[in-house]
Formats: structure tokens, sequence, C-alpha cells
């Protein structure tokens, strides 16, 4: 289980300052503390109030490659500045976030991402919105599949994502996204790998740090590769490293939660 | 591994035509990959796609069997990669070599030497399995002979390794022997394989590498299915990095030609360094390892490794249930308890044999659990452990009362008193402290 620390972002106050400043130190604390936290990819993400994307994404890259060996999830849906940033970060493993199943989107990033040896977060999401069913779900993880295969990617270098919705309110969708995940390991071999914003699940809910690591342990069940999620929530990552065990993914030993944060 | 939706979308015919139930080729072949839908619920499905999808669903790796009746070598039938994933199921069958340029009494001598390896390990017994033999002498005649002569006489399975003309002479002869053929190539594989057909023999298909073999594979599957493959050994980290990816092919990828046991002729001239070229190819997925040495002190030590990398992972792994002597043991000498799981025995032995104080050790028959795992499941409790020890006969062996039990079931000490009368010594919990306990009570008998 793949943790993305979802704090380099633009929303968060701290960071959008540093944005408007160029000021790295902000972006080096977090990218230090989220790994500590236990991240394995730090996502980075301008926020709304980016006055040019294209400049400012490459320019986080740039600070976080120069002081952090943790791969960068590049969140945004401008894909000029995606490339650039891309461009910037200049080597393989980043993973590209996110494109919905339109295939324009497909035909934008795929190449993309072939080129730069990137993964894709490819979200169950299109024009007429967020698929009910896991069927519909899982029929739009298949065109990723499909496409992927056309642009000479392996399944596995996609990360797909079922879309999570706040538990209070659209708590029919939960289940169908766990429903959706185990059936995303059976499209191919190797399976496409699968992630959520985990932290969807709780917004505006009185409980997120609980619902978050509950729905978490469930969804690694169903076969969740990874999550977008608060690293430095020490439950979360406690209750992530033990599904790990459980699920006979890592030895046990008795510090397993430590051995897992420094992984 | 099942079929994944991706495997069925490419053999479907992409019409999306929605006559399946399904609105798309996409949706039904996830649909299938779900089992909820079945391929003859298409109505434009290829029989290519059929024929794939009816194959899938056959296990990865065929089992093909060599000889008849006591002789019978079963092969293939393999699921994992690593034994730790599940086990492995059929021992690598060993054949040892013969030379049709032996005849008479030196040949004879040879079969009586081969017929004698069988060995005791363990309480079990092991063996080699198979005799090749081989046609080096060139002659068919001779080569019919050799065959004949062995068949006749030996105790094993048949593996007959010649050229086209040799194989002919002397196959029908010894068909009845359900031979293993060695080897259609290339060149002879028509007539070779016809050859197997007509004496329903299993044949070894031999190519030269990964691709000259999976293609000549691809043609020989088409008239027939009994097949081992051989990869042309002609180097040992070659052979190995081939058989590795062959089986990972099988298994993994569901290649069909790949899919059947493999055999690996051994090179190394030396019998030493051919044991251990042997013991890679055990290790690694052979199905039968075609080798010189004949010696029994060459072969133990790789039939104790076979019996060891197919031993079934989950079950645990126990010693007889019986009285071990460890040391030069006199009436005095302290009587151990425990059981007779390998982990806690050889736990118990190791530290009696470092206190150099010389005993006896009952392990207890509880069908290889722990101590603890066997008291809590009631077979390692009074009862029991007193039927046991008693009809072991260990106590007429002393001139004492004393058994030793472990330190953790000292609760079960009050009532093995009772029922059997003996004094029983609540000994350390664990068994690092027996050198110290056997110091402190049997200083006499320190050696």
């Amino acid at each position: 289980m793949l943790i993305i620390g979802e704090r380099i972002n633009g929303m968060f106050k701290d960071i959008g300052v540093a944005i408007r400043e160029h000021d790295p130190k902000p972006l080096q604390e977090w990218a230090a503390k989220q790994k500590a936290g236990g991240a394995h990819y730090l996502d980075v993400n301008t926020g709304p109030n980016s006055e040019d994307q294209t400049v400012d994404l490459p320019w986080m890259v740039s600070v976080l490659k120069e002081c952090t060996d943790l791969p960068l999830a590049i969140d945004t849906t401008n894909y000029d500045a995606m490339e650039k940033a891309l461009e910037v970060y200049g080597k393989p493993g980043a993973l590209i976030n996110s494109i919905g199943c339109e295939q324009e989107k497909i035909d934008r990033v795929f190449p993309m991402a072939a080129k730069y040896q990137a993964d894709v977060v490819c979200l169950c999401i299109n024009k007429v919105g967020i698929p009910k069913s896991a069927d519909d779900r899982v029929a739009m993880a298949m065109e990723f599949v499909a496409n992927a295969e056309a642009y000479g990617l392996q399944p596995d270098n996609l990360f797909i994502d079922p879309i999570i919705l706040p538990v209070n309110v659209a708590q029919e969708h939960g289940v169908e996204a766990l429903e959706t995940i185990r059936q995303i390991k059976m499209i191919s071999n190797p399976p496409p790998k699968t992630t959520v914003g985990l932290s969807n699940i709780s917004q505006k809910s009185p409980h997120r740090s609980i619902i978050n690591r509950t729905f978490a342990v469930m969804a690694m069940t169903a076969g969740l590769d990874s999550a977008i999620c608060d690293a430095n929530d020490e439950a979360l990552v406690d209750a992530i490293a033990t599904a790990r065990l459980i699920l006979n993914q890592d030895i046990y030993c008795d510090s397993y939660a430590k051995v897992f944060r420094q992984r | 591994m099942a079929l994944t939706g991706l495997d069925i979308f490419k053999q479907l015919p992409k019409t999306n035509c929605k006559e399946c139930g399904s609105p798309t080729c996409l949706a039904f072949a996830m649909a299938m990959a779900n089992g909820k839908a079945s391929l003859d619920m298409c109505p434009h499905a290829s029989e290519a796609a059929k024929e794939f999808l009816g194959a899938a669903t056959a296990p990865p790796v065929k089992t093909v069997k060599v000889g008849v009746g006591e002789q019978e070598v079963v092969m293939g039938d393999e699921t994992v990669l690593f034994r730790h994933d599940k086990t492995f199921y059929h021992p690598t069958a060993l054949a040892i070599q013969i030379s049709d340029t032996l005849s008479g009494a030196e040949l004879d001598a040879k079969i009586e030497k081969i017929n004698g390896l069988v060995m005791d390990r363990v309480g079990q017994q092991v063996a080699i399995q198979m005799v090749a033999v081989t046609n080096c002498s060139k002659d068919a005649a001779k080569f019919k002979a050799a065959v004949e002569a062995v068949a006749a006489k030996a105790k094993f399975a048949l593996l007959l390794a010649g050229d086209l003309a040799a194989l002919e002479a002397a196959v029908p002869a010894v068909a009845a022997k359900k031979p293993l053929i060695h080897a259609a190539t290339a060149e002879n594989w028509e007539k070779v394989v016809a050859l197997a057909k007509a004496n329903n023999c299993p044949v070894v298909v031999k190519g030269n590498g990964l691709d000259d073999t999976a293609a000549l594979v691809e043609k020989v599957a088409k008239e027939y299915k009994e097949l081992v493959l051989d990869f042309g050994n002609t180097a040992q980290a070659k052979t190995l990095a081939e058989m590795v990816n062959a089986r990972r092919l099988a298994i993994k990828k569901k290649f069909r030609p790949f899919g059947y046991p493999m055999l690996a002729c051994t090179l190394a001239t030396d019998a030493k360094e051919e044991v251990v070229e042997a013991a890679t190819y055990v290790a690694k997925y052979a199905s039968i390892i075609c080798m010189k040495a004949d010696e029994k002190h060459h072969l133990l030590p790789l039939m104790a490794w076979r019996m060891n990398v197919y031993t079934d992972p989950q079950k645990p792994m126990a010693v007889e249930g019986k009285v071990y002597e460890i040391g030069d043991v006199t009436p005095d000498c302290p009587v151990y308890v425990c059981t007779n799981f390998a982990l806690t025995y050889f736990a118990v032995e190791g530290e009696v044999v470092g206190s150099k104080i010389p005993g006896y050790i009952v392990a207890v028959d509880t069908d290889g659990s722990s101590v603890l795992t066997g008291w809590a499941s009631g077979k390692f409790v009074a009862e029991p452990i007193y039927e046991f020890v008693k009809n072991s006969g260990v106590m007429d062996k002393v001139n004492h009362n004393s058994i030793v039990i472990p330190g953790y079931v000292a609760i079960i000490s009050g009532k093995l008193k009772e029922i059997s009368s003996y004094n029983v010594i609540v000994g350390p919990q664990e068994a690092v402290g027996i050198p110290a306990f056997a110091k402190a009570n049997y200083p006499q008998l320190m050696k």
C-alpha cells in the first residue's frame, strides 16, 4: 500500500503563500515531514489560486526534486503545466494525477506518460459524471486498460481511482467503490493498480480520521494499492501497516509499524 | 490465475452488437471474467476464441506419466513458483544413464548397481526412479538389445535416448513398459512423435533454447500432447534460466507450449559437481534429471535435498515419536519428555547434547505439534504422555522413577504424577535452560 502524501497543495494556506512568493522552505519541510510519516509519493498541486500553473508547477517540482528522493505525483488537469513539470522532473517514475475517462484526455496524456515513463492516475468519471454502479466504473477502467496497450503502457502503469464520495451525502457509493477495486484486479494480468482520494470519504464529517482509516482498511482488503491521504495521520498509517500484515503483504515483526514507515 | 477481462476481450469480435445482453464487448468480457456470462452467449465468437478460452481453464502444467504399475513416475501438475506459496507436488525423478556400449556381464553389473540405489532416510525409502538407456554405440541393433536387457532386469521406469533408427528398433519391443522417448527434434519430430503415438509413450521435445523449443512444441502439440520439454542443455546457468522462465510463463501467463514437465541433463563430468548441478535443477522445476553419477554416496545428499524441497510446508515437520538416546546413556540418566514437532525436538536435543550430561529424550507423538500447541489441543497432557512413556519402555532402561517435563506445562505435573506414580520433575520453560538444570540436578553424570 503506497501512501501518496497530500499536504503539498496550494489549498493549504502555508503552501499557497509559499507558491505566491516562490519560497521553497515550506515545501521542503512538508516533504521531509511526510516522508517521516510514511509517505511513498508526494502529491504536488498548485491549488486554485496559482496565477500560472505552467510556471508554478514546474517550480514546485524543481524544488522538491532537489530536496527529496520520493517520487512525485504531479497533480493538475492543466496538461501543458503537466508536461512542463514532467520535463523539469526529468526522471522516470513520476505519477500523473489525473485524467478522466474521456478519449481526448487519454490521447493527450498517455503518450506523455510513455515518453516520460510516468504512471497515470485514471479516474472512473466522464463528462456524464460519476457512475453509480461498480459495473459502470469497471467499464471505464477497462477503457483505460485497453487504451494503455495501444499507447505502449503496461496495465500496471495505471492507478485507477473508482472515485469515492463523502459518506455523509453519498453513502451508497462506498460499497460500489469497494466492488470496483475488487473487479479491477480481474481486468488484466498484471492487473492495473488502484488508488483513491481517501480524504474525500470523510468530507464535512466530524470523525474524519476514523472514517478515513476504516475505509482504507476495507479498500486494502478489496485490493487497493495506494491512496492520496494525510501521511501524518498516525492512526491512519498504523492502520495501513496493520492491514498489510494481516493481508500477508509484509512479514510480521513486533516493530512492524515503525518498519513500515521506514520503507 | 483465472482469465482476466482483457484476455477475454482480445478474443471477442469487438462488434458491440449487444446480442449477448451486455452493452459492449468490454462489458461482456468483464462479465465473463466474473463468471456471470459464458462465451456461448456471443453469437459472433470465433472458433479460435472458443479454443483459447477452453485451453485457459486447463491446469498450467500438464500431468505426464512414464512407466507402469509400481514403476510409474508422475510428472507435472505443478501450480507455484515457490514452495512456500503452496507446495511442490511431484518430486523430481532421477534417471541414471546406461550406455548401450555395455553388454553381457558389464551391463548386468551396471543394472545391478542401479537397482541397488535405494536407501532409507529418516524412516522413509528414497530411490532413483528411472534408467536412461543411451544410444552411444550409434547402432540400432545394439541399442535394442541393451534396452531389452535393461527392461527385463531394471526395477525402474525407462528413458530411451537415441536417434530415429535406434528408437524405431527399440521402442515397440518395450512399449508395454511405457518408456519415455528422447527426443523429438526439429529434424525428426514427425516420425518420432508418430512412433510415440503408435506405442502410447510420452515423448521429449528437444529444442535449442526457449524460442526454438516453443516453436517446436506448437507444431508437435497439434499431433500429440504427452510431452516433456528439453531446452537442449548447453550450460548450467542457461538451463536454469530457461527452466525458470518456462515455468513462469506456464503458470503466470498460461503459455501453453511450456505447460509440460521439463527434463534436464547434467553436463558436469566430475560426480561431485554433477550432484551440485542436479541439486540446482531439483530446486528449480525439473521433473526429470538425467545423470551419470551412480554411487550411493553421491546420490544420497541429492535425494535428501529432493525430499526436503518437495516436503509440504503446510504440514508441521515431525520426528518419529520414540525414545532417543543422547550420549553414552546409563541407568542413572535423566529422562526428558517433549513433543515430536521437529523444532521442539531438535531444540531439546541440542541443549541435552550441550549439557554434556547424557540423557533419554521421549518425543511424544503429538502429530508434530509443539509443546504448548499440543497441550492446548489435548495431545500433550497427562494421559497421552503417560501412555506414551509407559509404552516406550524407557523406564525399564533406567534405575529411577523420574521424568522431566517442559516448564511451560507445569500445570499437568500433578495429574501426571497421580496417574503414573512417576516422580514428575518440572524442568525449565525454555530448552536453553536444560544445561543449567542438568548440572544442578545430575552433577555426578558430567562427562
